[in-house]
């Protein structure tokens, strides 16, 4: 079984639900679950839960980084953080791969310095899954966005290997056998989005073991064309923070109309089971998290606002990611070109 | 001839749950149990050689040592546990079954499922039966009343409770009058000692262990044998060969691995119940054994240790307990909590 590093000083509801969340799969599953943060906060939140102590090791650290904090001058200031140490075992081999829901910034540095990148890699991306339409039968409801943040600009090649990872992450994650790819950009022609995209456009179309369907505009995100989209980090976050906006303010928008009157509380009441299966589908919780590749080792970055369920599937992801080889898949993928 | 260790040492445990692994989650485990065959009967891991290293040690002291059961079980499958502790090769002193037959008589079926006042008045009727200098350690589980009825016991055996104090805190529990009549009287017989030891509580239901902090430093909720021996073992009830016997059959019934071991004796040690010191010392010992596992480098540092502590007198190493420091229970209120938890759920009582 699998054993994950997990930070357990990272994240908004750190560590009382990071603790729950590993206590939680320390009952459900074999995988083995290193704590990694102050060794006493994490006991006295272990001693008010179930939980298996032969499947969960603790591991001090004595540091750790806050959300808020900027990630350059924290890395840099507090070697000792939970984050830090986490990736650390994780390449020193104490633990398969890791997962956090800390500061994601620090996330990335900490894995730039202790992690070694994929032979032909130069950079790596921060995936992220999300909700879309499917247009077909037994399709995955969850595209994979990458790079939302790891990177700022990105030259042709790096969008060409993020494709790669990506396809290689779906193929093994989503049990996609030919998960199509598209190029996030202003139009569907092959010469759009100016030099970079259109060169990176040119490559992916012959880049063998990626199957790519060509450019993906806004509004063709939430729809089912492609199941791995590739963009540079500004673009992708800003693109992942709208997603996540209009959801809350949805939501929200829900909750004032009901307020105004009885007969939208009415409505509301009709379409309540459509709007909980909306609900659940845009549950962040329920995907856990999404990984950073470009290493020869995994990280699973989970929701900063991670409760115990999210922890506990952003576990499982990177459980599933170790067992089921998406390293060794990218790696061989790169090697074949 | 070896010479008798002042102290006698009594070793009382619980049968189902803590003992055996009995399953009555359901009416249907329930009707089940009466027709089960003694080699069907599973025991917890590891808890056969506990028993057997805990006697070898004992008389190997010198120390004069009794191991009695405690079941609610009826008489009527005597005849089957006999067997089944013949076959583990486990012996012992004596063993008590609940006459629930005379409760079905004489129409008293809430006697059926309560315990307090059955196991109470067997504790505090077979210590009468002891020497006065007996020490105890107790063995229970975590599924209904064990740290109850066991922190009461010794708490009236230590003088920390009075007799007359018994019967308010037994009527909020639901004992039978008659029962709580005998207790009181059993109590007062008793000369005040403190005798118990420790109570180790087994979490076969996986309690959160905070559940157990009102019952002091005295009880030791342990998620499995191995964290028991460990503890024992700082008490002076093991030595490292007994340790290692209950590791490797813990490991073997409990289908854990090296890993497995390791993390629960660090679990034991965070929590308190074990000494770091002592903690080293049986992660070494046991590593060197190829118990536990051990990277090269950290081998290679704890032979360090060890060389350091074998070539320093000063910091010679021999298990010493850790004196439990037993503050008053307030069992009124534990009562309430405990009473809300066992119907309800295993959530904190806040």
């Amino acid at each position: 079984m699998p054993t994950i590093a997990v930070d357990a000083m990272g994240g908004d509801h750190a560590p009382e639900e990071v603790v729950k969340g590993a206590a939680a799969i320390s009952l459900e599953t074999q995988i083995e679950v290193v704590l990694v943060g102050d060794e006493k906060q994490i006991q006295s939140n272990l001693d008010r839960v179930q939980y298996r102590p032969e499947r969960i090791e603790v591991y001090h650290a004595e540091q750790a980084i806050g959300m808020a904090e900027e990630p350059h001058d924290a890395v840099r200031n507090k070697p000792r953080a939970s984050v830090i140490t986490t990736v650390e075992l994780v390449a020193r081999g104490q633990a398969d791969a890791a997962v956090t829901a800390g500061n994601t910034g620090a996330a990335v540095l900490a894995c730039a310095r202790h992690f070694r990148f994929l032979p032909g890699i130069r950079r790596a991306a921060l995936a992220s899954v999300y909700p879309r339409q499917t247009e077909y039968p037994g399709q995955d409801q969850l595209a994979l966005l990458l790079d939302v943040g790891a990177t700022i600009r990105c030259e042709a090649t790096e969008l060409v290997q993020f494709a790669i990872m990506g396809s290689a992450y779906a193929r093994r994650i989503s049990k996609v056998p030919s998960p199509r790819v598209g190029l996030l950009n202003m139009g569907s022609e092959d010469n759009k989005g100016g030099e970079i995209l259109v060169e990176a456009y040119r490559r992916l179309s012959h880049v063998p073991g990626v199957n790519f369907v060509g450019n993906i505009e806004g509004h063709e995100l939430i729809r089912g064309k492609a199941d791995v989209i590739v963009t540079e980090g500004f673009t992708g976050n800003v693109v992942l923070k709208l997603l996540e906006g209009i959801a809350d303010s949805l939501s929200e928008l829900a909750g004032s109309a009901a307020r105004e009157s009885w007969r939208y509380r009415l409505g509301l009441r009709v379409l309540e089971s459509g709007l909980d299966r909306l609900r659940s589908l845009t549950d962040y919780t329920a995907y856990g998290g999404a990984p950073i590749l470009g290493f020869e080792h995994l990280l699973i970055k989970a929701h900063g606002r991670s409760e115990a369920r999210a922890i506990g599937n952003a576990i499982k992801v990177a459980a599933k990611a170790v067992r089921d080889g998406v390293v060794p898949e990218i790696r061989q993928t790169l090697k074949g070109l | 001839m070896a010479t008798l260790h002042p102290t006698p040492v009594v070793f009382r445990w619980d049968l189902d749950k803590t003992y055996l692994r009995s399953e009555f989650d359901s009416f249907r485990d329930l009707v089940k149990i009466p027709f089960e065959k003694p080699e069907d009967k599973v025991t917890v891991p590891g808890v056969v050689t506990l028993i057997r290293q805990l006697r070898r040690v004992a008389r190997q002291q010198g120390r004069e040592v009794r191991v009695f059961f405690i079941s609610a079980s009826p008489p009527q499958i005597a005849k089957a546990i006999k067997e089944k502790l013949a076959l583990d090769g486990t012996e012992y002193d004596g063993i008590t079954f609940k006459n629930q037959l005379q409760h079905i008589m004489r129409g008293r079926f809430r006697n059926l499922r309560e315990q307090v006042g059955y196991k109470l008045t067997v504790l505090l009727r077979q210590r009468n039966e002891f020497p006065d200098n007996a020490r105890e350690v107790l063995f229970g589980d975590d599924w209904e009343s064990d740290p109850i009825i066991y922190s009461l016991y010794a708490d009236l055996l230590a003088g920390r409770l009075a007799a007359g104090d018994l019967p308010n805190i037994l009527q909020r529990i639901g004992v039978d009058p008659e029962l709580i009549d005998e207790a009181q009287v059993l109590a007062r017989k008793l000369r005040p000692v403190a005798a118990v030891e420790r109570i180790y509580i087994h979490l076969e239901r996986l309690s959160p262990p905070k559940v157990f902090e009102p019952f002091g430093p005295r009880l030791v909720p342990a998620f499995d044998y191995f964290q028991s021996a460990a503890c024992l073992y700082q008490d002076q009830h093991l030595d490292v060969d007994g340790v290692v016997d209950v590791a490797h059959s813990v490991m073997l019934e409990g289908q854990l691995s090296a890993r497995n071991l390791a993390n629960s004796l660090a679990d034991i040690c965070r929590r308190g119940y074990l000494h770091q010191r002592v903690r080293e010392v049986l992660e070494w010992e046991l590593m060197q054994r190829g118990v536990l596992p051990g990277s090269r480098q950290r081998r290679f540092l704890q032979r360090l240790q060890a060389w350091v502590r074998r070539h320093s007198r000063r910091t010679a190493f021999s298990p010493r307990p850790m004196p439990p420091h037993q503050g008053e229970i307030d069992y009124l209120q534990l009562v309430q909590h405990w009473q809300q938890r066992v119907t309800t759920d295993t959530s904190v009582p806040t």
